[in-house]
C-alpha cells in the first residue's frame, strides 16, 4: 500500500528550494545533501541547497519521513545538533545511508537510496512518522 | 608591530580534535568571523576580547576570506567545518567534530580545532 498524504499528516518542516550550490551534484552522488536557509553566508552557497522555510515547527525524529519533490525516505537517525541547526538556521546534512546512529552531530540519516537532485522551486518536507512506517525502504530506483 | 593585537592559543576541548591554534589578528586580517547564528558566540567574543580583533557576524553581512583571522563555527560536522579550512582560514568549531564529510581532506590540525569552550582560549 502506498501511504499517501493521509489525513492528519503532521508537517514538522516545509521549505522551498531557492538555489542549488555548484558542488551539490557531487555531494548528492555520495548520498549527501546539505541544506541551509537563505541567510547562509555567501561562502557557503557553493556547498548548500539554499531554501526558504514556510513551516519550521518541530525537530525530526527517527521514523519520520524526509520528502524531497515527493520522494520519501524514512528517517533512521537524528544527530544531536540537528534540532537546533534546522529550526534556527534551516541547516541540516541529509545522508541517505540508512544509518541508525548519526555519525556526526549535524547528520540526518535517512533510508538508503538515491536522493533526488533538487532545483530551484523544489519542495522539501519533514513529516511526522507513524503513518509512513510502512515504507521503510524506497523501492523504486530511478536510474 | 607588537602592541595593537595580541596572540591567543585555542586548544581542543573535551572530545575535540585538532589544534592548538595560535590566533593573532593583523591590520589586514582583523576579523573574528562568527558563523554560528543567533549573534556572536561567547568563544568568538573571548577571542576578540583577548586579541583586540573585531567580531563580525557572518550571518549579518559577508567578508572576504583574506580579512578573517579566525572563523568560529558551530558546525555539526559536514559543511562549515570544511569551507574555511579549504580557504586556509583557521577555524574553531564549538562542537566536538573530527574531519569528516566531503571536505574532510582540507581539515587539518594546523587549521582546525574543535570542542572549544571559552576557557580553552588562553593568552599566548
Amino acid at each position: 500500500m502506498t501511504a499517501g498524504p493521509a489525513a492528519g499528516v503532521r508537517v514538522r518542516y516545509r521549505t522551498e528550494v531557492l538555489a542549488v550550490g555548484a558542488m551539490i551534484p557531487d555531494f548528492r552522488e555520495s548520498g549527501l545533501l546539505v541544506f541551509f536557509a537563505e541567510q547562509a553566508p555567501r561562502e557557503l552557497h557553493d556547498i548548500v541547497v539554499l531554501h526558504r522555510p514556510s513551516v519550521a515547527e518541530s525537530a525530526p525524529e527517527p521514523g519520520d519521513v524526509f520528502e524531497l519533490d515527493g520522494e520519501r525516505f524514512t528517517i533512521t537517525a537524528v544527530g544531536s545538533v540537528v534540532a537546533e541547526n534546522l529550526l534556527r538556521l534551516g541547516h541540516v546534512s541529509v545522508k541517505a545511508d540508512g544509518a541508525v546512529t548519526a555519525a556526526l552531530p549535524g547528520d540526518l540519516n535517512v533510508a538508503k537510496g538515491r536522493l533526488p537532485l533538487p532545483a530551484a522551486g523544489s519542495t522539501m518536507r519533514i513529516v511526522a512518522g507513524g503513518a509512513a512506517e510502512a515504507d521503510a525502504e524506497p523501492t523504486e530506483e530511478p536510474s | 608591530m607588537a602592541g595593537q593585537y595580541k596572540k591567543v592559543k585555542v586548544a581542543a576541548g573535551r572530545g575535540g580534535w585538532g589544534g592548538p591554534l595560535t590566533i593573532e589578528p593583523t591590520d589586514s586580517r582583523p576579523l573574528i568571523y562568527c558563523v554560528t547564528g543567533g549573534g556572536i558566540h561567547p568563544v568568538a567574543q573571548r577571542i576578540a576580547d583577548l586579541t583586540g580583533g573585531e567580531v563580525f557576524d557572518g550571518f549579518k553581512s559577508s567578508a572576504p576570506f583574506e580579512k578573517i583571522a579566525v572563523a568560529v563555527i558551530d558546525c555539526g560536522g559536514t559543511a562549515r567545518v570544511g569551507v574555511y579550512p579549504m580557504k586556509k582560514v583557521k577555524t574553531v568549531d564549538i562542537h566536538a567534530t573530527s574531519p569528516a564529510g566531503p571536505l574532510a581532506a582540507f581539515i587539518t590540525a594546523d587549521l582546525f580545532v574543535s570542542g572549544v569552550k571559552p576557557d580553552d582560549v588562553t593568552e599566548a
